[in-house]
């Protein structure tokens, strides 16, 4: 079915681009195509369920919140979206420093969806349909177009696959399993196929859902409340403020009775059972991973997370399971304030084909064919956010290649994504799915959430992307703190009696000579608003202008030292490496490290050496072999 | 992050014709000199060709690691060379981790230098110095800190710091290193997971105990710093310098110390006027030993370019053996000596205690407070054993050895790196600055220990918060 040949397709349109999928890599892929003014064609299996969450009703989060401002930065959606239908905004690790600041909200989901699929039905160059994707069509060494179930074919110069978890997708609850994309959603069956006769090797991973619970069944009043941030900070660098109604999450724990009941029937689990094989996500267990791989602790704690204004479902975030469904009523009713609660629909882990993504580019094409890029849990990531920024990526390389221009790669000192993709194109997922983390980026201190339109709006100005109006203001911005760090640097106070007055009423020692007030701000117990009371202009100072100035000032000498290692690192990203590099040839490297450079194909040394298993003698062969062919 | 070392992987000290490539290798791996056995070793794809077309026996079965009996002839001549033992070593069972052939032929110079010279004659190159152990390192058979350490091996004077070299070898270092890294690791985990997992109830590691695991890490750290001075001294010795007015017998004392007759000795004063360095073992400490021309007050012609090197060595030594003469007075000249060492540490010999005292001891002592005594007869090797351990003591204060000794100026570096790095640490723990700024200059201690150890960090950090705690929602 998909080796067609080009003259056997109906000459219809043919569209720039394809994309198959509307979730959350679908619709970023999707519109980034279409904005930067080329003929797109979103292809979904159910029109109804774009821009679903699957999961947890949240956006955001450690790491994911970073994600999430670079692709607002570059001109992305899914920002604007969350600010549009976020029901309570939390600013996470307020306390641990500038880099690690992170923002979460939760998200009232059906209107996150009609919001999105508002959003991409008005969209100027984007064509919306429903239909499921069997076969990709193919011909002369590159992907043509695909095929739906019912025979229709669509062309197009360049494929987007987001299919997240729906390929050949299989849904588990207890020793029940049936074939689905996710619940209520059929699978992808062909699509597969296809990729596998591209000679593409495909996996297949594990995740898993909680049980949805019914509000009206749950007893609130025994548990601790935990309400957003009083002033919630919008994600999108062009949102002003968030003006809707939040509300509240609620917190309960497991206790050891629930761990017995789980233990009990441990044997009934798919995964302990070994119907299930593929490894889960060590960074969100199930409930009966968790039970049994940390035995000795006494709770676990529940977010009970409301999934919107007017539904009374509600997410116990904490308790992932596919056990049986009679195990999950009772697990459900041991924990307090759950014990009458009603399970509306019941947990369950899902298994699901995905590329390996060291067969890609870090554009996101294949390197098996040309023209076919693929995004989201296709290659082998979990959440959201991860997936909408290689939807992004994807797309605004297909049109940089259509466009006949330089691709956008981003590097691991540019963004998270950079850090995301080079991860994924790299070092692959090794059989987990891959989830974004603070310290998975080297230079954590450049890449903060505050600072990703600073990084990043220019370059997606430059391709078409990001508007003019995002374009100007983070000029103005940047010119503003130009402005401000100049004015604390040349503002200065004498060590008169009234100044020390007021340092002391600042705690903090007298000064002995004439001091700036960047000086001051240097001092770790002075905040950038305690300056107020030597200049009063400063009160004026927009918050995320004076914040930029205050980390820049404040953690100077961190900063320094980051970019100090980042010019190391540049040295061996510098060392390109060409495409068609034999290392078979290279004496001196292991048959092992051999058969993984010739499978990832670095760009760089530096690429080469975060490779897993490539040791740094294998670096220093590698060196000296480039060396000496460039010497020629 | 490459890390730059002596010789072994910077790519751009080795000229070009010199690339890492699958050429055969052959040099004499046993020390220059006459010896009992010499070993002539290759490495490479070709060392077991060669090694048949050299040896007699060559229609052996060349089984690996099994001492084979034959004679090493010239191809073209038919002559026999020498009566050998030789073993093949079949790839990646070598110490280089390539096909390696090793001939045990008799040791004389002559023979030797023949059998190298047929390999290179069949196409073998000859090694550089420390080639076998470059490319050990580059298959993979030995890591950074280890075939450094061999080359220190290789270098080494004594046996003890031939001891300290192996130590390393087999992981001495490496081994400590790696726990001090685990140590930073493990204390990174607890702050890189509560940065990343804040909703997880993680606890945020306590400042005071921050501060404290930082501060054990700085201990061993600065312990091993402290060793790279000893080491130091172990390996490369203490240059002394042995001065005295002519004839308090100088070259006698030499040659008692080194128990052989090196140095020329006649009772004529500037007898001895060529320089001359010999090195004694000190229980392990590498002493060298220089002899030089007597000082004295006027001289002219040739003793005089002897006095003026004499001088230039007494300024580049570390220390100095002030030879006098207990049978006779303190003499003008000997004043003169005692004013140019004045300051620098060593021993005061008093020679010739086999003859009646007639030096005032006290005449020496109150112009050089520091130095020790020691009497001595250079003739009767009396007093000498005293002098041995006054001398070592003398460099090497103190006694206790470390158990772990760093002798590469690279490792040095590194760990005064990683120790900046840490001191850093706790400055920021006490400035109450955040951790994700506090993390930045723990990894910068990471990442300096792991110069050492060659080790790649990658997800490990991750890997070990998702082992020691539940986390995920």
């Amino acid at each position: 079915m998909f080796h067609v040949k080009q003259s056997d397709i109906r000459k219809g349109k043919v569209y720039d681009v394809i994309v198959v999928g509307a979730g959350h890599a679908g619709i970023e892929a999707s519109l980034a195509a279409a904005r930067m003014g080329f003929e797109t064609l979103m292809l979904t299996l159910n029109l109804d369920h774009i821009g679903q969450m699957s999961c947890n009703p949240a956006i955001g989060g450690i790491g994911k919140g970073h994600l999430v401002k670079e692709i607002d930065a570059l001109g992305g959606e899914m920002a604007l979206a969350i600010d549009e239908t976020g029901i309570q905004f939390r600013m996470l690790n307020t306390k641990k420093g500038p880099a690690v600041r992170a923002s979460r909200a939760q998200a009232d989901k059906a209107l996150y969806r009609q919001r999105m699929k508002r959003v991409v039905e008005n969209c100027e160059n984007l064509t919306l349909k429903q239909g499921s994707v069997e076969a990709l069509v193919c011909g002369d060494g590159q992907v043509l177009g695909v095929e739906t179930q019912i025979g229709e074919v669509f062309e197009a110069k360049k494929t987007i696959l987001t299919t997240g978890t729906f390929l050949q997708g299989v849904i588990h609850v207890g020793d029940r399993n049936f074939s689905a994309g996710r619940a209520g959603d059929f699978a992808a069956q062909g699509l597969s196929g296809s990729l596998s006769a591209l000679g593409l090797r495909l996996g297949r991973l594990k995740t898993g859902t909680c049980p949805r619970l019914n509000a009206h069944t749950i007893d609130y009043s025994r548990l601790s409340v935990q309400h957003g941030d009083e002033n919630p900070i919008p994600f999108s660098f062009g949102t002003e403020r968030i003006e809707q109604r939040q509300i509240p999450c609620h917190i309960t724990y497991t206790n050891p009775g629930t761990h017995e009941i789980i233990q009990a029937a441990i044997h009934r689990s798919p995964m302990y059972s070994g119907v299930i094989k593929s490894r889960g996500p060590r960074y969100c267990p199930s409930i009966e991973d968790k039970v049994v791989r940390f035995a000795d602790k006494q709770r676990h704690q529940i977010f009970l997370e409301p999934e919107g204004y007017d539904t009374v479902e509600v997410y116990p975030n904490g308790i992932s399971t596919s056990l049986p469904l009679d195990v999950q009523v009772d697990l459900v009713h041991s924990i307090e304030g759950l014990e009458e609660a009603e399970i509306m629909r019941p947990g369950y882990a899902i298994e699901y084909d995905y590329v390996e993504p060291t067969q890609l580019k870090p554009t996101l094409e294949t390197k098996a064919i040309d023209s076919l890029y693929l995004a989201g849990q296709i290659n082998g990531t979990t959440g959201y956010e991860e997936a909408a920024s290689q939807g992004l990526m994807a797309a605004i390389n297909a049109v940089l290649s259509i466009r006949g221009e330089e691709p956008l790669v981003l590097s691991r000192n540019q963004a998270y994504i950079g850090v995301l993709i080079d991860d994924l194109v790299t070092k692959g997922t090794d059989g987990e799915p891959y989830r974004m983390f603070t310290s998975r980026a080297e230079y954590r201190l450049l890449l903060r959430e505050d600072n990703a339109d600073l990084r990043l709006t220019e370059l997606g100005y430059r391709i078409g992307l990001a508007t003019p109006e995002a374009h100007a203001r983070t000029t103005g911005k940047q010119g503003r703190i130009n402005e401000l760090a100049e004015k604390l640097e040349s503002t200065r106070i004498n060590p008169s009696r009234s100044v020390q007055v007021r340092l002391d009423a600042l705690k903090t020692a007298a000064i002995r000579n004439i001091t700036s007030l960047a000086q001051l701000l240097r001092r770790p117990e002075i905040a950038f608003a305690d300056l107020a009371v030597f200049c009063p202009e400063l009160a004026d100072v927009p918050a995320d202008v004076a914040l930029q100035a205050e980390v820049s000032i404040k953690y100077s000498g961190y900063v320094e030292r980051q970019a100090q290692g980042l010019k190391r690192f540049q040295r061996m990203e510098n060392v390109s490496l060409p495409d068609d590099l034999d290392y078979g040839k290279i004496n001196g490297l292991s048959r092992e490290i051999k058969e993984k450079l010739t499978h990832v194909r670095p760009r760089s040394l530096g690429q080469a050496y975060r490779i897993s298993g490539v040791t740094p003698a294998a670096i220093s062969v590698l060196s000296l072999y480039v060396y000496k062919m460039k010497a020629g | 992050m490459i890390v730059g070392s002596a010789g072994a992987v910077n790519a751009v000290k080795i000229p070009k014709r010199r690339m890492y490539e699958a050429d055969t290798i052959a040099a004499v791996a046993t020390p220059p000199g006459e010896g009992g056995v010499a070993v002539v070793r290759l490495s490479g794809p070709d060392a077991r060709r060669i090694g048949t077309e050299i040896l007699s026996r060559g229609d052996v079965d060349w089984e690996s690691h099994r001492l084979y009996y034959g004679k090493v002839c010239d191809p073209d001549g038919g002559s026999v060379v020498d009566e050998v033992m030789f073993a093949f070593l079949r790839e990646p069972r070598s110490y280089t981790g390539e096909d390696t052939v090793e001939i045990h032929c008799h040791g004389g110079p002559v023979v030797v230098r023949q059998v190298l010279g047929l390999a290179l004659g069949r196409g073998a190159r000859h090694a550089d110095p420390g080639e076998f152990t470059k490319r050990a390192f580059l298959n993979g058979r030995l890591d950074l800190a280890q075939a450094e350490a061999v080359l220190d091996l290789i270098r080494s004077r004594t046996d003890k710091a031939a001891g300290v070299a192996l130590g390393q070898m087999e992981g001495g270092l490496s081994q400590e290193v790696q726990e001090l890294r685990e140590q930073l690791v493990d204390t990174l985990v607890q702050v890189e997971a509560a940065i990343d997992f804040p909703e997880e109830e993680i606890e945020l590691l306590q400042r005071q105990e921050l501060s404290r695991k930082v501060a054990g890490v700085i201990d061993r750290i600065s312990a091993l710093v402290d060793s790279y001075e000893w080491g130091r001294l172990i390996r490369e010795g203490v240059r002394v310098c042995i001065v005295g007015r002519p004839n308090v017998g100088k070259s006698s004392l030499l040659n008692a110390l080194l128990g052989v007759d090196r140095a020329i000795v006649t009772a004529t004063p500037g007898t001895t006027r060529d320089f001359i360095e010999e090195t004694v073992n000190l229980n392990g400490l590498p002493v060298v030993l220089w002899d030089t021309a007597g000082i004295r007050d006027r001289t002219e012609g040739v003793e005089q370019i002897g006095i003026d090197v004499t001088l230039k060595r007494l300024e580049e030594s570390q220390g100095c053996m002030l030879v006098v003469d207990g049978s006779s007075p303190l003499a003008a000249e000997d004043l003169d000596v005692i004013e140019r060492v004045r300051d620098r540490p060593g021993v005061v010999v008093v020679n010739k205690s086999d003859l009646p005292r007639k030096l005032d001891g006290s005449a020496v002592s109150t112009r050089l407070t520091d130095l020790r005594q020691i009497e001595v007869s250079a003739l009767t090797g009396q007093g000498l054993d005293m002098l041995k351990d006054a001398l070592r003591e003398c460099f090497l204060d103190s006694a206790e050895e470390p158990e772990v000794v760093v002798t590469n100026v690279r490792h040095k570096a590194a760990l005064e790196r990683a120790r900046a790095s840490l001191v850093e640490v706790h400055h920021a723990v006490d400035q109450g600055m955040p951790p994700d700024i506090v993390a930045v200059d723990l990894q910068e201690a990471r990442d300096s220990l792991e110069e050492i150890i060659g080790t790649v960090t990658n997800d490990d950090i991750l890997d070990r918060i998702f082992s020691q705690f539940c986390i995920g929602k």
